[in-house]
C-alpha cells in the first residue's frame, strides 16, 4: 500500500493569516484505500488543512496534492475524483433538498441514482422539503448524501457527522466501512474520538497548526503508556527499576501501574511473585488525545 | 425546529420564578440584579434595553451612512440656492415650472420652486424615495434577514419573546431615523431654510422612512424569506409612486395626491397650511402598519402567518435545478421577476401619462428649453418623455437591481454555500462568469422589458412611439447597467467583504451627481463621473454610441478584472 503513489499529500504546507499561523508546515500522507482522521481541538488548523486540499485557499509555503494534482493549481482536475462533506452546511433556502442532490451531483460530473435513493432511505432524510426548512441534522443529510452518491475515490470530510443523531452515526460508520471496502480513500477531521477510533485506520494529531503526532491506532499506543492490573498474594511484586514502568500503586492486594514500550520486562518482574491474575488496558484514543496535548503543553510551558 | 413565542415565554417566565424561588432578586427597573451564584441577572427591562442596543449596533454604520448621504445632498441644494439661481431670469424660469406634470411625477408635487423652502422639498420628493428605500431595506434586514442567517435563536432563548424582539428592532429602527429627522432640521436650517420647514421636512422624512420599515417589519412576519418580504413591500412602493404619477396628470383631481405617502411630501410647503395633515396621515399610517406588526410577530420562529409552500410537501418531483447555470438562473430569476414587475409598472403609468405630460409641457417652450440646457430633450414629445423617465426611474431600478446582484454574489461567498460547488469540479472563472453572465441578461431584459412596456402604454394612449424605438429605449440603459456590474465584480474581488454596500453606495452617488450635481456647483468633471449623465435621451435622440462603448469597455475590464483576481484569492467569510 505504501509504495503507491499517494492519494493525498501534503508537502511543508503552511497557511498564514495575517500574524497568525494557522498551518506549520504540514507533511502528511494518504494512501488508497485508507481512512485517515485528522484530529485537534477547535482553532488546531483542521478545516485549514482541508480548505488547502481543496484548493479554497492557496497555501503560503509548499503544497497539496490531490492524486498527485496541485490542488490550488489545478483545482477543477483535482476535484475531478474527490467529494466533500463541509462541517457546516449551508443550504440555498429556495431550493429542495432533492433540487440540491441534483445539483450538487450533476455539478460533481455524474452520481449513482439508485445509491441516493438508497442513502435518501438509509438516512431518512426527507428530500421534498425546501432548504430553509431543514434542522442542522437533515442539512448534514445532504452534504453526506450527496457527497457518498458520487462514489469518488477520495472522500474529505470535515466533521461529516456533526448534527447527526446517534442513529445517523452509526449509519454513517457503517457507510464509512463500505467506502473503504469498495476501495475508497477517506481523509477526515473529527472532534468525535470514538467515531475516529471505531473506523480510522490511521490518525494525525494537529495542535495549533502543527502535526504533533501520526501513525496508526496501534502505533501511537505503543508510544504510550499501558495501564496494568494484577492482583497478588503475599509480598508485593517487586518493580523498582523495571523498563517501562512507572506511576505504580499498591493496595489490599491490587497493584496498579503504567507501562510503556514492550511489557516483557515487567510480565517477567510479575512472574516472581505470586500474581493470580492480570489485565492490560491499551489506553483509548481519548486517552492518548490528552496525552499528545499534555506532552505539547509541557513543552510550550517548558520552553516558554 | 419551530419554538413558539408562548412556549419561550412560559419558559422565561418559569426560569424567573425558579430564580425567585432560589434568593435571586430580579428587579423590576432596569438595574441588573446579581444572585449568589455571581451570575448577573437581567431584569425584563434591561434585557429589552441591551437588545435594542444590539440592535442599534447592526444598523449603525448603514444608517451613518444613508443619513450623511441624504441629508448632506439636499443641504447642499439648500445652501447653494442663492448662488445657483441669483438672477431674475433664472428664478423666473425655476417659477415657470411650478405645476408642471411631468416635473411633479418625478418629484411630487412641486411648490414655489423658486423659493430655496420650495426647490429643496422638491428635492426631497425624489430623495424620500431612497430614504424610503433604506426604510424597507433595514427593516427586512433586522426582522427576517436576521432570523434566516440564525442570528434570531440566541436573542430569542433569552427571556424576551417575539413582540419584544420586534419592538427592540423597530425601537432600534426609529432612533436612527430620529437621527435623520435632526440632521436634516439642523442641517437645512444651517443651509438657509427657513426652520420650520426644516424641522418638518426632517419629520415628514423619518416618518416616511419609518413607515416602510414598519411595513417591512410586517411583511417580515407575513413571508419566510427577506426576499419576499422586501418585493411585497417593493411592490407597494412601486405602486404608491404610481398613484403619485397618476396624481400629477392635469385632469387628476387634487385629492389623490393624498392617495399615496409620496405625494404628502409635497404639502410640507409653508402655503399649503397642511403640515397638520401630512403629520395625521403619516401618523395614522404607521400607526396602522405598526400595530398590524406587532400583533402578526407571536410566531413560530423561522415560520410566518401566512401560508406558503415553503415547506414544499408533495414536491418531491420539484423540477430539478440542473448545473451550475440552472442554479444561476434560478438564484437570478426571483429578484429579476420582482425588479422587472416594478420597472413595468413605473413604465407602463409614465407611457399612459406620456400624451399628457407632452402637451403641457409643449404650451412651455421656456421651460422645455431649460430643460434641454440640463440634457432633457424633447420634453414637449411623448418621446422625451419617455426617454427621461426611463433614464432616470428604469435606470435607477435596473442599476439597484444589479448592486443587489453584486450583494447576492458576495452572499454565496460569505455564506460558505460557494464550497459546495468550488469543492467540485466547478472553475471559479466558471462560476464567477456563468453568474455575471446570467445577470448581465437579466438585467438587459428588464431594461429592455421597460421600453417594451412603454411603447405598449403609449399605443394604448395614441401617440405611439415605434416599437424599434422603445425597444431601444431600453437597449440605451444596458450600458449603464453592465458598467456597474462590471465594477461590482471588481469590488468582489479586491474587497469582498465591501462588494455590496460600495456597489449600492456607488449606484446612489452616481445617481445624485446626475439629479443633484448641477445644483451643487460641482465641477463639471466630477458630474461627468456620473454613468448616468451619459445615457442619451432614447428615444428623442439616437443611441450615443460611443458614449455606451466607453461604458461597456469599463464593465468589461471591470468584469475582466475582478474574475482574474476571484481566481487568485482566498475566499472569505462574512
Amino acid at each position: 500500500m505504501a509504495t503507491q503513489a499517494p492519494v493525498v499529500r501534503f508537502a511543508e504546507a503552511s497557511k498564514r493569516f495575517g500574524d497568525t499561523l494557522a498551518l506549520d508546515r504540514l507533511t502528511l500522507e494518504v494512501h488508497e484505500g485508507e481512512i485517515v482522521g485528522l484530529l485537534g481541538p477547535n482553532g488546531a488548523g483542521k478545516t485549514t488543512t482541508l480548505r488547502l486540499l481543496l484548493g479554497l485557499i492557496a497555501p503560503t509555503g509548499g503544497h497539496a496534492e490531490v492524486f498527485g494534482i496541485d490542488a490550488w493549481q489545478q483545482p477543477v482536475r483535482a476535484h475531478q475524483q474527490l467529494a466533500f462533506i463541509p462541517g457546516e452546511f449551508q443550504v440555498w433556502p429556495q431550493l429542495t433538498g432533492g433540487q440540491i442532490l441534483d445539483l450538487l451531483g450533476t455539478v460533481a460530473g455524474g452520481y449513482d441514482p439508485a445509491f441516493r435513493d438508497e442513502l435518501i432511505e438509509r438516512f431518512a432524510f426527507d428530500p421534498a422539503k425546501k432548504g430553509r426548512s431543514y434542522s442542522k441534522g437533515n442539512r448534514q443529510k445532504i452534504a453526506v448524501i450527496a457527497a457518498l452518491m458520487t462514489r469518488a475515490p477520495l472522500l474529505v470530510m470535515d466533521e461529516p457527522s456533526s448534527g447527526l443523531d446517534p442513529l445517523m452515526e452509526a449509519t454513517f460508520q457503517d457507510c464509512l466501512r463500505e467506502a473503504k471496502a469498495a476501495g475508497q480513500t477517506v481523509f477526515l477531521s473529527s472532534h468525535i474520538l470514538s467515531e475516529v477510533e471505531a473506523v480510522c485506520d490511521r490518525v494525525a494529531v494537529l495542535r495549533e497548526g502543527v502535526l504533533v503526532e501520526q501513525g496508526t491506532l496501534d502505533e501511537l499506543r505503543h508510544l504510550h503508556a499501558s495501564t496494568v492490573e494484577a492482583t497478588y498474594v503475599g509480598d508485593p511484586p517487586a518493580l523498582d527499576g523495571v523498563e517501562g514502568v512507572e506511576d505504580v500503586r499498591v493496595a489490599d492486594g491490587v497493584i496498579r501501574l503504567q507501562v510503556s514500550g514492550s511489557t516483557d520486562p515487567l510480565l517477567k518482574a510479575l512472574a516472581q511473585a505470586d500474581v493470580p491474575s492480570i489485565q492490560v488496558s491499551e489506553p483509548t484514543l481519548e486517552e492518548l488525545f490528552h496525552a499528545f496535548y499534555d506532552a505539547s503543553e509541557d513543552l510550550a510551558g517548558s520552553t516558554a | 425546529m419551530a419554538i413558539t413565542g408562548r412556549e419561550q415565554r412560559r419558559a422565561a417566565s418559569a426560569d424567573a420564578s425558579a430564580d425567585a424561588g432560589h434568593g435571586a432578586e430580579v428587579n423590576a427597573g432596569t438595574v441588573d440584579a446579581r444572585s449568589a451564584s455571581g451570575v448577573v441577572r437581567r431584569s425584563p427591562r434591561a434585557v429589552w434595553w441591551r437588545t435594542y442596543l444590539h440592535h442599534l449596533r447592526l444598523l449603525r454604520a448603514a444608517a451613518v451612512a444613508w443619513i450623511a448621504g441624504l441629508a448632506g445632498i439636499t443641504w447642499g441644494v439648500a445652501a447653494t440656492f442663492d448662488l445657483r439661481h441669483g438672477s431674475e431670469e433664472e428664478l423666473a424660469a425655476l417659477a415657470e415650472m411650478e405645476g408642471i406634470p411631468a416635473f411633479e411625477a418625478l418629484v411630487g408635487r412641486y411648490v414655489e420652486p423658486a423659493t430655496v423652502e420650495g426647490l429643496t422639498l422638491s428635492r426631497w420628493g425624489w430623495f424620500g424615495i431612497l430614504a424610503a428605500v433604506w426604510g424597507m431595506l433595514a427593516g427586512a434586514r433586522l426582522l427576517r434577514g436576521a432570523e434566516e442567517a440564525g442570528h434570531v435563536e440566541p436573542l430569542r432563548a433569552g427571556p424576551i419573546g417575539p413582540r419584544g424582539h420586534l419592538t427592540t428592532a423597530l425601537a432600534a429602527l426609529y432612533t436612527t431615523h430620529l437621527v435623520f429627522l435632526v440632521a436634516i432640521g439642523v442641517g437645512h436650517t444651517a443651509g438657509g431654510m427657513d426652520p420650520a420647514t426644516s424641522w418638518a421636512t426632517g419629520g415628514a422624512m423619518a416618518l416616511l422612512t419609518a413607515c416602510f420599515a414598519t411595513a417591512s417589519a410586517l411583511t417580515s412576519q407575513l413571508v419566510t424569506s427577506r426576499r419576499r418580504a422586501v418585493g411585497i413591500v417593493g411592490i407597494a412602493m412601486g405602486a404608491s409612486l404610481g398613484i403619485r404619477v397618476l396624481a400629477a396628470g392635469s385632469a387628476t383631481p387634487d385629492w389623490v395626491w393624498w392617495a399615496t405617502p409620496f405625494g404628502w411630501i409635497g404639502f410640507l410647503h409653508e402655503i399649503d397650511q397642511a403640515r397638520g395633515r401630512v403629520f395625521l396621515a403619516f401618523g395614522l399610517l404607521l400607526a396602522v402598519l405598526l400595530v398590524a406588526a406587532v400583533v402578526t410577530a407571536d410566531r413560530d420562529l423561522h415560520g410566518a402567518v401566512l401560508t406558503t409552500d415553503d415547506e414544499g410537501v408533495g414536491r418531491r418531483t420539484a423540477r430539478p435545478v440542473g448545473g451550475q447555470l440552472g442554479l444561476a438562473v434560478r438564484l437570478t430569476a426571483g429578484p429579476a421577476r420582482t425588479w422587472g414587475l416594478i420597472v413595468a409598472v413605473v413604465a407602463l403609468t409614465f407611457g399612459l401619462m406620456a400624451r399628457d405630460f407632452a402637451e403641457v409641457a409643449a404650451e412651455l417652450p421656456a421651460t422645455v428649453a431649460v430643460a434641454e440646457q440640463m440634457g432633457i430633450v424633447g420634453l414637449d414629445t411623448p418621446a422625451g418623455i419617455i426617454a427621461w423617465t426611463l433614464s432616470l426611474f428604469v435606470g435607477l431600478l435596473v442599476a439597484v437591481f444589479v448592486a443587489g446582484q453584486v450583494a447576492a454574489i458576495r452572499e454565496e461567498e460569505a455564506s460558505w454555500r460557494i464550497e459546495h460547488l468550488l469543492a467540485r469540479p466547478v472553475g471559479r472563472g466558471r462560476w464567477l462568469v456563468t453568474r455575471l453572465v446570467v445577470v448581465a441578461v437579466a438585467a438587459a431584459a428588464i431594461a429592455v422589458t421597460g421600453g417594451i412596456i412603454a411603447w405598449f402604454a403609449t399605443v394604448m394612449v395614441d401617440v405611439p412611439i415605434t416599437f424599434v424605438d422603445g425597444v431601444l429605449a431600453g437597449v440605451n440603459l444596458i450600458p449603464l447597467a453592465w458598467l456597474i456590474l462590471g465594477i461590482g465584480v471588481a469590488l468582489f474581488a479586491f474587497v469582498p467583504r465591501l462588494a455590496g454596500p460600495v456597489t449600492y453606495g456607488l449606484v446612489v452617488v452616481a445617481f445624485a451627481l446626475d439629479f443633484v450635481g448641477g445644483l451643487l456647483d460641482l465641477p463639471e468633471w466630477v458630474l461627468e463621473l456620473s454613468p448616468f449623465r451619459h445615457l442619451a435621451s432614447v428615444p428623442a435622440v439616437d443611441l450615443d454610441v460611443p458614449a455606451a462603448l466607453i461604458m461597456l469597455a469599463i464593465g468589461l475590464v471591470g468584469a475582466a478584472l475582478g474574475t482574474l483576481v476571484f481566481r487568485r484569492r482566498d475566499l472569505q467569510e462574512a
